[in-house]
């Protein structure tokens, strides 16, 4: 007790990455060479997944396609709520292309808010609904308060928040279980898991699109 | 009443046809010894008998109303009302001016068109008929408390006991008459000690007043079959026999008229002579909620608003428990002490919602409302209502009985969404068969269930194949890939030695794919599209339009 380092880490401020283990089974990515970095073999499932990108189009909805597209399906199963929500997405998510990554349309809601205030509890209220199975929000407001009220949404509600944000966000702090930045250069795409709960960090070329477009 | 006090009665009233009346009550009576069928016996006679003294029927009937349903009496152009039957539209009824073109009823429109090329046709309309009966109804509450909407185009008041405050039997029924002109409605009136009784004398065109229920069957007497709503085929079988009037069915055997006319017909005869009683329902006006509560004083604070709106939310609840009704739509309104009044209209998809429901809906606008002052009293109106209806569950927990919970609930997220932002920001969406990408997929609503499968993929049900429709996508994808982000409106992109220019200069990695189509419609495109690589490694999906040779940028793989 008197052990000045068992005392510090019996502070709850501290964070010991190895030590804990991952409590879920992982949403499978369907990239099998990202899955082996991500603790429990997969997307977290009830938490908050960050994605910082410079561009719109760094793939990073490719990234995401296979396990949302099994999750749309597998409402069909008896899996009750396959809901999709999109909120605030920059442009139109292209319907022939989520049926050709196998999304059931039926369950893809989309919601496009006016002002940032209205994203964030529009995603809140999705979120802690439980009738969606992952919740997509597009947005620059977020800050570790709002990130936190999120990741406590996604955990009443059992379900997958992704939110995704400008690269200078990565000095902010945040509540995500997840924290991923991907950057495209001429050579590929580069995936680097900035902040991993229960995993450690990672940097991973050409997990989307390795097999190239031409 | 006894039988001996009757007869003098009976022959006084049935003065003009004294052989017929007397044929009537012997028929029956012989009947009754010696008959089984449905005789009426003196002990249920005499109720329904005493009954008439009390009672007095007002027969209202309609016989323009399919054409006074649809246009104004005054009307200066030539209207008619036509009604398909058997596949043949036929004119129904017609105002005076097309009457004097020459349109009757029974007319096919064909030729009433030839007669008459300015003619106005409209269809017949049920539910306006029946908004106009209902309107009626309500307005003749004002004589009697017991108004009754006998069928299509008649309505019957019960105004024995009105007789005193408006002055007698003639009074009442000009004042019912004059209403009915300025309504602008053609009516036949008619009164009479029994419902069945006044309604046929109404109908019959003979706008009588009998307050005696002794000289009922004689003024029945000569009203003609064919008035009566019986069937055809009953009303030919008696024409055969020469039986044309209400007074010659009287003179039939009991027995034999209810053996080959139907027992139904017996049994409306007595009840238009008051031998059977002959009750009727009272039309009762669709109720609507509402409630006040006035504040003990100016609040402005809506989370102190709030309570005072959930109490009447809560009285609303119980006011449709009780009525097993439901309601879509529900008013609040905030009265001020200086400016006017603030409305908020909420609205539900799915009647029959809990008070919850209604509460986080009002929760979500009145955050964002702006409430101009002080609020000091506070109103809720229910919109109009219809039966309840609760679903049975399914015994077994199968996947569809799970799915429509779940799809209850996705709908309340879909109404708290919509409600603060709007029901254009909350939408679905669907595919079209359609080759110009722009044009290949619509907004969808979410809460009508039937389209999406509908129209998600063409003719065959998604559903039942989804093996080999996963198979078409499939290769679909492998022929022509398509962008996940889709560019509301195409962007003109900068050009450098002929070569597209974003994000530094692009390489085509894939294409052309020719897309010309929509020739037919005003939004043709010839377009050749490509999939290119910017210099940073995005991948984009541009087209070089054929006509102008510009470059655009129309989708990003995402």
């Amino acid at each position: 007790m008197d052990d000045p380092i068992e005392k510090l880490l019996k502070n709850p401020r501290v964070w010991r990455g190895r030590s804990a283990a991952p409590g879920w089974q992982g949403l499978a990515s369907g990239y099998p060479r990202l899955d082996r970095y991500l603790p429990g073999g997969g997307w977290p499932p009830h938490a908050l997944t960050e994605i910082l990108l410079a561009e719109h189009g760094a793939g990073e909805l490719e990234l995401l396609m296979p396990a949302l597209a099994r999750m749309s399906r597998a409402a069909d199963d008896g899996d009750a709520a396959g809901w999709i929500a999109w909120i605030a997405p920059p442009f139109h998510p292209y319907p022939p292309a989520l049926v050709q990554w196998g999304i059931d349309l039926s369950r893809v809601l989309i919601v496009r808010p006016k002002t940032a205030t209205e994203a964030l509890w529009a995603a809140e209220q999705a979120l802690s609904s439980g009738n969606c199975r992952a919740v997509l929000l597009w947005s620059d407001a977020l800050d570790s308060a709002t990130s936190r009220r999120l990741q406590l949404a996604a955990e009443r509600g059992r379900s997958w928040a992704v939110a995704f944000r400008p690269l200078d966000a990565q000095s902010e702090a945040t509540a995500a279980a997840l924290r991923i930045r991907l950057t495209n250069s001429r050579e590929g795409t580069e995936l680097s898991i900035l902040k991993s709960r229960g995993g450690r960090p990672a940097t991973l070329r050409n997990v989307v699109r390795d097999s190239g477009v031409g | 009443m006894s039988s001996s006090d009757k007869s003098p009665a009976e022959s006084q009233g049935a003065a003009p046809t004294p052989a017929a009346v007397a044929s009537v009550h012997a028929v029956p009576r012989a009947a009754q010894q010696t008959l089984s069928l449905p005789p009426v016996e003196d002990a249920r006679r005499q109720p329904a008998a005493s009954g008439i003294e009390r009672k007095l029927w007002l027969g209202v009937h309609l016989p323009k109303l399919s054409l006074e349903a649809l246009c104004r009496r005054n009307e200066t152009a030539a209207w008619a009302v036509f009604d398909e039957q058997r596949g043949m539209r036929r004119i129904l009824d017609a105002n005076a001016h097309a009457r004097a073109a020459g349109i009757v009823a029974g007319l096919s429109i064909n030729a009433a068109l030839s007669l008459s090329p300015a003619l106005n046709l409209a269809a017949r309309s049920p539910s306006r008929e029946a908004l106009v009966m209902n309107r009626l109804a309500v307005w003749a509450a004002q004589f009697t408390s017991l108004v009754s909407i006998e069928s299509r185009d008649v309505l019957l008041l019960e105004i024995a006991g009105s007789l005193r405050l408006f002055d007698g039997i003639p009074s009442i029924r000009q004042q019912v008459g004059r209403g009915l002109e300025e309504k602008g409605l053609t009516a036949m009136v008619a009164i009479a000690p029994t419902p069945l009784a006044s309604v046929w004398l109404a109908k019959s065109g003979r706008g009588q007043c009998i307050d005696d229920p002794a000289r009922l069957a004689g003024s029945l007497g000569p009203v003609p079959l064919n008035r009566l709503d019986w069937p055809d085929s009953v009303v030919e079988l008696l024409r055969g026999m020469g039986v044309t009037t209400i007074g010659d069915c009287l003179r039939l055997p009991r027995q034999g008229f209810a053996r080959r006319c139907g027992a139904r017909f017996l049994n409306e005869l007595d009840r238009a002579l008051g031998r059977l009683p002959d009750p009727r329902e009272s039309h009762r006006a669709p109720e609507r909620f509402c409630a006040e509560c006035e504040l003990d004083e100016e609040e402005s604070d809506r989370e102190l608003l709030l309570p005072v709106c959930r109490e009447l939310l809560q009285k609303l609840e119980r006011f449709l428990r009780t009525r097993q009704i439901q309601i879509q739509r529900v008013k609040f309104s905030f009265f001020h002490l200086q400016t006017q009044v603030t409305h908020l209209t909420l609205g539900c998809v799915q009647a029959g919602q809990s008070i919850e429901h209604w509460f986080d809906l009002l929760r979500i606008k009145l955050d964002r409302i702006e409430l101009a002052a002080p609020v000091i009293a506070i109103c809720l109106k229910g919109g109009p209502s219809q039966p309840s209806s609760t679903a049975t569950g399914s015994l077994l927990l199968d996947g569809s009985g799970r799915s429509k919970t779940n799809a209850a609930s996705i709908t309340s997220l879909i109404e708290r969404l919509s409600a603060r932002m709007g029901d254009a920001a909350v939408h679905g969406v669907v595919t079209i068969a359609e080759h110009r990408p722009q044009r290949a997929w619509r907004p969808a609503r979410l809460l009508d269930e039937a389209p999406r499968c509908a129209t998600s993929s063409g003719f065959w049900n998604e559903r039942e194949m989804p093996g080999l429709l996963n198979e078409i996508q499939r290769t679909n994808s492998l022929l022509l890939r398509r962008p996940l982000w889709l560019l509301d409106v195409p962007e003109p992109l900068a050009t450098k030695d002929n070569r597209p220019l974003y994000h530094g200069q692009l390489s085509l990695v894939n294409g052309p794919e020719r897309l010309e189509s929509g020739w037919w419609d005003d939004e043709g495109i010839a377009r050749d599209y490509f999939v290119a690589r910017s210099e940073d490694g995005l991948h984009v999906w541009v087209y070089r339009d054929r006509g102008s040779s510009a470059w655009y940028l129309h989708g990003i793989f995402g």
